[in-house]
């Protein structure tokens, strides 16, 4: 059949040149048919977003409106996608080669592949002006040999959330700050009839900040770094860490069905949370909102601590684990996408993202309008943190992301053991 | 319909059907006819070609490759990925979990599905309304199946633990799709309440094909119920079971869209299928040379399957598709 | 010629049969009941009371979702990518299927072979390098980006039911419409598809209902919500409304109308292309 021999040979060869041409493509970046000019002749600049959750959800497109009164000739294009199904489109769209106009980014390593395969833009030039306004350790995770390569809007940490009234209830006097301690409080709180953590089993990230805020008490930021570096993790602190969080799930700690539950929605891990159904849930910056959004919301009884330390640890109790949020912008967007970005986070703008949506603040200038109590808890313990290591997910290649992901939520479901998982991640570090 | 419709077809299929006198014709008169005839199956050939073999094509040339989907496949590592899956315990819990899926099909919703055609096929009051409706989940989209269903069983909150809650049965209710242990039981009654009208349908066309003389000859010769269903439906019905269990083997082994929508293959992998495990590593994990050769291995299994199934299995019945190659060779 | 005994014995007999029948029915319907009757009501009422009837009667869920310009714009859509899907797939397949049938030729087995091998490729095995190609041809975001792969896997089963329909109309008639001087396009043209308008309207149907309900692809290629089918509309509603079941529920039934009033439209060539597929395949 010589037609579908030519269609394939014709074929493998496009389909090379596009693996090749991640660099070729930008070439014609600005007349992609993501980046067109509306029916009224303005530049379309698509933003994707993750702010399915009020109040961002009504913020943001109120931000690009204000942008556009500003600049007639640019439409904001809002593309808003739910956390899980972002990643898998994401994930797509980078080997694709085509990424949106801007798009939110974590930082680290999945950043870093995208870097690599020359599809993101980079924004030292454009953000020069603004460099000294924004709050350093915000920017951290965007920046690779020196280059800014995304926008921040939001930074944060993991801890855990806890509902005073029902830790009260349980007869637990002050949040524990060890392993042991935080370890008898679930017993407590087990022996009083009270769930006492709430997980979303069904997507996995959550579990794995278990794992990550053990290794990193028991390991350190730098042994984590060290075994990160040498693709190794198959070093005793990480097997202990697997024990540590075995020790937990063996006291079944979770609420019921958790293994299906997902994060956001209504019988999810913010739900119960949200709904006073658990006492507490290790979780970042945003889980106040998203507990009110998906549950009631718990009002004043919601309280933050630290993830504890662990006896003979390497870690200290102030080196912190999390990660903020940005947005980067694809190579070869329109000059406005920067634009965009750099109205975005003026201090006045930020402003109304601190005291609207509940970020927190990363232009230095808008850090008075944080009086939210608990994000002030976060953002102190952001300032005196000690150490501090990004998601694991978003950190490493997004295949080790996976497998640490996976592996501990198999973990957590019984079916691999602690030395299992250390070898599991380490096993698919190295074929990297 | 159908299977008369088969048997008169069968000898068509044996000789080469009617295009005589092409063959009495000088050589270029052949060659003209030769070109004509393809011609008409460029269109087809052109489509099928760059978008579905192309792509088949080049997955069996990635899964040769360790490839993250960035530049081109350069690390190549030969069988690499293909002796890895072996070893995958996720993937071989893949097949064993397509085998449950299959065994549950063929132990549970075919017999059922023939009891309901059987049922249907007696004049019943209301017969064509239970026929449209046992039929109609079969048309719905898996998506939405799967969100309804995933709302239906959430624990406590869903329709299923409450319905059992309040005739005080809450102890049997529970975790449904949020346990390894029951994940894959609730997803086969789901699957079952999608898909038990079409295999409904294939008896019921099957059971129209049934001479109505031979249940008569048979009530006057006194044969009981059981014994006309024995020794007439089930052996009459024979060709249309078999393909009804080869589509839902098939349907099993390459199951996906319902499952993400559901469970995403979890919880800790109880639920994941070859598809699904595919897309994890395809469009998560940027392998896309591991994802490759899994994509490869299902197509392979499908295959021998249905080229196997096809060989010893339907082979009486009738001369399907695939076995006319043999017999035309 | 049956004992008046013997029919009332048959009547008493049917007892269980309708009992079980109406039992299954029940398990069937009532998940799609559920769906519609919780549609009516708020996001409390729903908790407070799961089974009851409404009370009020919400509308709103409803009223909000057809008045949304999305929901109409998905419809559009899935109408488009369906209608466009099937005319592809019918159109070359029938062609196909005339040269399968019709002609006696070398390498025509092997042709057929290559089709029917193609019922066991499944979208997902070949979604990556599909989705590579289409990125490489500019159809990302592009309703061909779906219509071309749907038509092309649609081929196989499309093909396979025409060319046995094809197979069935007598050599005769083919001769006498050679004699009368029609090309082989001329009676394929003008005597073969209106003769075989009821196998067209058997396997359109069946391209309709697979387009419609296709996932994976739309998922995937249709990145901008321009072009979301009502299945990827359904999963995003999902995500961004999960805290508001009741919303969810009016969604997914309002979702489900089209399809079960095409089915209702055209359940003879549904039915019939089922069971041909399947005795053919």
């Amino acid at each position: 059949m010589p037609a579908s021999d030519f269609s394939r040979r014709r074929f493998l060869g496009a389909a090379s040149a596009a693996g090749l041409g991640a660099a070729a493509l930008t070439a014609c970046g600005g007349s992609d048919s993501g980046s067109g000019k509306d029916s009224s002749g303005r530049t379309i600049v698509e933003w994707w977003n993750i702010q399915t959750t009020e109040p961002s959800k009504t913020i943001w497109p109120e931000r690009a409106k204000a942008f556009e009164a500003k600049n007639p000739d640019v439409r904001i294009k809002l593309v808003t996608l739910e956390n899980d199904a972002y990643k898998s489109k994401m994930t797509a769209l980078t080997s694709s080669g085509k990424l949106p106009d801007i798009y939110h980014t974590w930082g680290g390593g999945v950043l870093k592949q995208q870097i690599d395969a020359g599809l993101v833009e980079d924004l030292t030039g454009p953000m020069e002006s603004m460099a000294d306004t924004l709050v350093p350790a915000s920017v951290k995770a965007y920046q690779f040999d020196g280059k800014t390569y995304a926008m921040p809007f939001d930074i944060g940490a993991v801890g855990f959330w806890y509902n005073k009234a029902l830790f009260k209830k349980a007869g637990i006097g002050a949040p524990p700050t060890t392993w042991a301690e935080y370890l008898d409080a679930v017993k407590k709180l087990k022996a009083a009839g009270i769930a006492p953590i709430a997980l979303a089993g069904k997507e996995k990230w959550p579990g794995m900040y278990y794992w990550a805020y053990l290794s990193m008490r028991i390991a350190g930021v730098d042994g984590l770094q060290k075994a990160a570096d040498e693709k190794d993790f198959t070093g005793d602190a990480f097997v202990k860490a697997g024990e540590r969080l075995k020790e937990l799930v063996a006291l079944e700690p979770f609420q019921k069905g958790f293994l299906g539950a997902a994060y956001s929605t209504p019988n999810g891990e913010a739900a119960a949370m949200g709904n006073g159904k658990a006492a507490m849930e290790l979780m970042g910056q945003w889980a106040p909102t998203v507990q009110a959004d998906a549950g009631k919301g718990i009002g004043k009884d919601l309280g933050f601590f630290s993830f504890p330390a662990v006896d003979g640890g390497a870690g200290a109790l102030t080196d912190v684990f999390g990660g903020g949020g940005g947005y980067a912008v694809r190579k070869g967007a329109p000059q406005a996408a920067a634009d965009f970005l750099k109205f975005f986070m003026t201090a006045e703008s930020d402003r109304i993202l601190v005291e609207k949506a509940n970020m927190i603040p990363v232009v230095k200038d808008a850090a008075s309008a944080l009086t939210d109590p608990n994000l002030t808890a976060v953002s102190d313990m952001l300032a005196k943190s000690t150490g501090f290591q990004l998601y694991l997910d978003q950190a490493y290649p997004p295949a080790v992301g996976q497998e640490v992901n996976d592996s501990v939520a198999a973990l957590i479901a019984g079916s691999k053991s602690p030395d299992q998982v250390a070898r599991s991640v380490t096993q698919v570090f190295k074929s990297q | 319909m159908t299977s008369t419709y088969v048997k008169d077809a069968r000898p068509a299929v044996d000789q080469e059907p009617a295009a005589g006198p092409a063959n009495r014709r000088p050589r270029a008169r052949r060659v003209k006819d030769w070109l004509t005839a393809v011609s008409f199956t460029l269109p087809a050939l052109l489509l099928f070609g760059a978008l579905v073999l192309a792509p088949i094509l080049y997955a069996l040339y990635v899964s040769l490759f360790n490839w993250g989907g960035f530049g081109s496949p350069e690390d190549y590592t030969g069988l690499d990925n293909y002796t890895r899956l072996i070893d995958d315990p996720v993937f071989l819990g893949d097949l064993w979990r397509g085998l449950l899926l299959v065994l549950f099909s063929i132990v549970v919703q075919l017999p059922f599905a023939l009891a309901m055609a059987v049922a249907l096929n007696q004049k019943l009051r209301g017969r064509a309304v239970y026929r449209m409706l046992f039929f109609a989940p079969y048309v719905l989209s898996e998506v939405i199946t799967g969100v309804l269903f995933s709302m239906i069983f959430a624990p406590d909150d869903g329709l299923a633990d409450r319905f059992l809650g309040s005739i005080g049965l809450d102890g049997l209710g529970g975790l449904w799709f949020a346990d390894q242990d029951t994940v894959l039981p609730t997803l086969f009654l789901v699957m079952t309440w999608k898909y038990f009208g079409f295999h409904m349908m294939l008896y019921l066309a099957g059971l129209q094909n049934i001479p109505h003389e031979l249940y008569e000859a048979a009530r006057i010769d006194g044969a009981s119920a059981w014994h006309r269903f024995r020794y007439i439906t089930l052996p009459l019905l024979g060709p249309t079971v078999r393909i009804s269990a080869f589509l839902s083997v098939i349907g099993a082994i390459q199951l996906f869209d319902l499952v993400w929508v559901i469970s995403q293959g979890g919880p800790d992998h109880a639920s994941e299928t070859m598809a699904i495990t595919l897309f994890q590593f395809g469009f998560k994990r940027y392998q896309i040379g591991y994802a490759s050769a899994i994509s490869i291995a299902l197509f392979l299994i499908s295959l021998v399957f249905a080229l196997a199934y096809q060989r010893f299995v339907l082979r009486r019945d009738t001369e399907g598709a695939l076995t006319n190659m043999r017999a035309n060779r | 010629m049956t004992a008046p005994e013997a029919v009332g014995r048959r009547r008493f007999g049917k007892v269980p049969v309708y009992v079980i029948v109406w039992l299954v029915g029940i398990v069937m319907v009532t998940p799609l009941l559920y769906a519609l009757i919780s549609g009516f009501k708020s996001t409390d009422q729903l908790s407070s009371n799961p089974f009851g009837l409404p009370s009020p009667w919400v509308t709103s869920n409803y009223t909000d979702i057809l008045a949304s310009s999305s929901f109409w714009r998905m419809l559009g859509s899935s109408t488009l990518v369906a209608i466009g899907t099937t005319l592809l797939t019918v159109g070359a397949a029938a062609l196909a299927a005339f040269s399968l049938a019709r002609f006696a030729y070398r390498g025509r087995e092997l042709l057929f072979t290559l089709f029917t091998v193609g019922l066991m490729f499944p979208f997902a095995v070949a979604i990556l390098p599909l989705f590579i190609l289409l990125r490489t041809f500019g159809l990302l975001d592009n309703p061909w980006g779906v219509i071309l792969p749907q038509a092309a896997f649609g081929l196989p089963i499309t093909i396979v039911i025409l060319r046995g329909f094809f197979r069935a109309i007598p050599g005769e008639l083919e001769e006498a419409a050679t004699l009368d001087g029609c090309s082989p396009f001329g009676f394929f043209w003008r005597i073969l598809l209106p003769m075989a308008r009821p196998a067209l309207g058997t396997v359109s149907v069946l391209a309709v209902v697979s387009s419609w309900n296709n996932f994976l692809l739309p998922l995937l290629v249709f990145t901008q919500e321009t072009w979301w089918t009502i299945p990827v509309g359904v999963q995003q509603f999902q995500g961004q409304y999960a805290a508001d079941i009741a919303r969810v529920f009016a969604y997914l039934v309002l979702a489900m109308v089209p399809a079960l009033a095409f089915y209702a439209v055209a359940e003879r060539q549904l039915i019939g292309g089922i069971t041909m597929g399947a005795t053919k395949g």
